[in-house]
């Protein structure tokens, strides 16, 4: 690969994070975007969205896609605020929540490397099912969970004018990112995974597993969906089954400005993690500046078309 | 190693001046925050808002208003996510219709504690915090609906009542105004009052079908306590050919269509609220505390009966077309 286009594919969405920060820098109402307060809201919004796009990422880089998550936390944080009412213990339910997004990952996996079926079908009829079943166990209301559990504590914003303290949700997403980050770049599964997101058929003949590790991204992604459902509830101190609807397109939106690939093979968690900081930034730039909600889309548009662009010009590039 | 330090110094007052001197001007930034923005509720609140900047500019005192919806419509992580925005923008306080009265508990707290007041107009938060309340009272508006159905029965008959959906607290409070009065007229018997309608035209209609399959033949007046059941329920009494007043039907809330059901007779009264009043006044009030004066923790913004006769009179028809035009010209 010419130095030139790795440069692009590490330092890319850097420069497209400074752009959008020099750009709000331009405007008036940078005395109140660049603030302690602000950075720490831009940071505890993007939690949900980054817990999504680490597993997504690890999906991603193996060749697949998981249109469930948006479904899945909804599912999770419906669940989770069931359990909180009926006494379970905050660990309990954290567990409990975790393993249910493993067991809808594992479902995917197995369907997506057992019969050799597309993940794009399979993930949207599970998307299907498990908003389905959320509204069911919520029997189509909103879960209030209870005020005073622990649990709401983990995206409360203490201080809300300063920088420090950082929710504990914002701690956890970096803590969680430096394990995802060795997993995939230092562990035999994560070399494997890039592998057999390169190229299916030369990873099978040289032995990889493939079936098993396509089983295991989409596990391993489910355990921190299951997490962000945890999260989501938490911030909205309810489960509500209808939350989260086209959550799943923001977070492939972030792993992808992040420059993965949807042709599988490459990404990075530091990336996608700045892809979510970069949605994040610009929905609360342009919000603060008082732009319609319809910018705002258009412009989130643009950039995911743009990083896509980007993405096909650097394989031209590297292919030659 | 001092300069950083200075620089950053230099620069922070620089940035208390820019925010503090148009303060001394008389000049109020505000963010009013509706559930959506599509709908022509919202656009009245809208109309109501910019009304409240108008006339404050006439008397001199400027407001900057920021109207913002969530991104996603109904979506209460997307309102959260706007509330905190303007609290970190520092606007000078924020009127907001909260989607859920749990979820926008904290933000809303957190805004106050950040020395941003907040308004909430139409439907109720589970706080105190909150400079006021201004909506309409929804009890006094279902007690209205339940005293016309009564002398438009004359006084007896067999009554049904389509709820709309469990946990919304607004329609709650009408259903709850309606049994009150029912109550103390003994001629009415409520033969039903357990059906819901649900969100939709469709499954409202599908359940005042259902409903009319069972009492059809025996039922003398209705009362439903939103704009979409008010229409499915017109519908289907139209199907079996019991409209047009001999089922006697009292709604809630005006639309083109229930208005139309109004004007052929098949709607004998409809419970209208006033939107444009409750963005006027949800500005108004928040620029009072701002003024230092002080404001009441409730405020009720009326509900008025409409019927075929009184339709065309200057105040309703103003309440059934509100001029959003006239102050949304973009």
């Amino acid at each position: 690969m010419p130095r030139f286009s790795r440069l692009l594919q590490t330092g890319g969405p850097f420069l497209g994070l400074l752009l959008v920060c020099g750009l709000f820098a331009l405007t008036e109402e940078r005395q109140f975007i660049f603030t302690g307060g602000n950075l720490k809201n831009i940071l505890t919004q993007t939690v949900i969205v980054a817990i999504g796009a680490l597993g997504m990422t690890l999906i991603i880089v193996g060749g697949g896609i998981d249109l469930s998550v948006g479904s899945v936390v909804a599912f999770c944080g419906v669940l989770g605020a069931k359990l909180l009412v009926a006494g379970w213990s905050p660990w309990a339910t954290m567990l409990v929540l975790m393993a249910a997004g493993c067991g809808i990952g594992l479902v995917n996996g197995a369907i997506v490397a057992g019969f050799r079926m597309m993940p794009f079908i399979v993930t949207l009829g599970m998307m299907g099912i498990v908003r389905g079943a959320a509204k069911w166990l919520g029997n189509n209301q909103t879960i209030n969970a209870p005020q005073d559990s622990p649990v709401g504590g983990l995206m409360a914003r203490v201080n809300p004018g300063g920088f420090w303290p950082l929710p504990w949700g914002v701690w956890i997403v970096l803590g969680l990112a430096l394990v995802m980050a060795v997993l995939l770049r230092r562990t035999v599964l994560g070399r494997h995974v890039f592998a057999v997101g390169s190229n299916e058929t030369a990873s099978r003949y040289s032995g990889v597993r493939v079936g098993w590790v396509k089983l295991s991204t989409y596990a391993i992604a489910g355990l921190l969906f299951g997490f962000a459902g945890l999260l989501q509830m938490s911030r909205l101190t309810q489960g509500d089954p209808t939350v989260a609807i086209g959550l799943e397109l923001d977070i492939i939106a972030a792993v992808v400005i992040g420059g993965a690939s949807l042709n599988g093979g490459a990404g990075s968690i530091l990336g996608s993690m700045i892809g979510a900081l970069i949605m994040a930034l610009l929905r609360n730039g342009t919000n603060q500046l008082g732009w319609q909600t319809f910018t705002q889309e258009i412009i989130i548009g643009v950039v995911i078309v743009l990083a896509v662009g980007l993405d096909r010009w650097r394989q031209a590039r590297g292919g030659r | 190693m001092n300069l950083p330090f200075r620089a950053f110094s230099a620069g922070f007052v620089l940035l208390v001046s820019v925010i503090v001197t148009p303060a001394a001007e008389k000049s109020y930034t505000i963010a009013v925050i509706p559930k959506g923005t599509t709908h022509e509720f919202w656009k009245s609140i809208h109309a109501g808002a910019v009304k409240a900047e108008q006339e404050l500019a006439a008397q001199g005192t400027t407001v900057k208003l920021f109207w913002k919806g969530p991104l996603r419509e109904d979506d209460r992580d997307q309102q959260i996510q706007v509330v905190e925005n303007f609290t970190a923008r520092k606007v000078s306080g924020i009127v907001l219709a909260p989607l859920d009265s749990q979820a926008l508990v904290a933000p809303v707290v957190s805004a106050i504690q950040s020395g941003v007041p907040t308004v909430v107009i139409d439907s109720d938060l589970k706080s105190d915090k909150q400079l006021s309340f201004v909506s309409t009272d929804n009890f006094k508006g279902g007690q209205m609906a339940g005293e016309f159905l009564a002398k438009q029965l004359g006084g007896k008959g067999n009554v049904i009542l389509l709820r709309y959906q469990v946990g919304s607290a607004s329609t709650e409070a009408r259903e709850a105004g309606f049994l009150d009065a029912l109550k103390k007229v003994p001629g009415l018997k409520l033969v039903s009052s357990d059906q819901h309608a649900g969100a939709t035209r469709e499954t409202a209609y599908q359940a005042s079908q259902n409903l009319l399959n069972r009492f059809g033949k025996d039922v003398d007046g209705v009362f439903c306590p939103n704009e979409t059941a008010t229409i499915a329920m017109t519908k289907a009494l139209r199907d079996i050919g019991r409209a047009a007043g001999k089922v006697k039907v009292v709604g809630f809330d005006s639309g083109t269509q229930s208005v139309l059901d109004l004007k052929n007779g098949d709607v004998q009264g409809l419970i209208v609220q006033d939107p444009l009043k409750m963005g006027y006044l949800g500005v108004m009030t928040l620029v009072q505390h701002l003024q230092g004066k002080p404001v009441e923790k409730r405020i009720d913004t009326g509900v008025s009966l409409v019927t075929r006769e009184n339709m065309d009179q200057p105040a309703i028809a103003t309440l059934l077309a509100p001029p959003i035009a006239k102050y949304l010209k973009e």
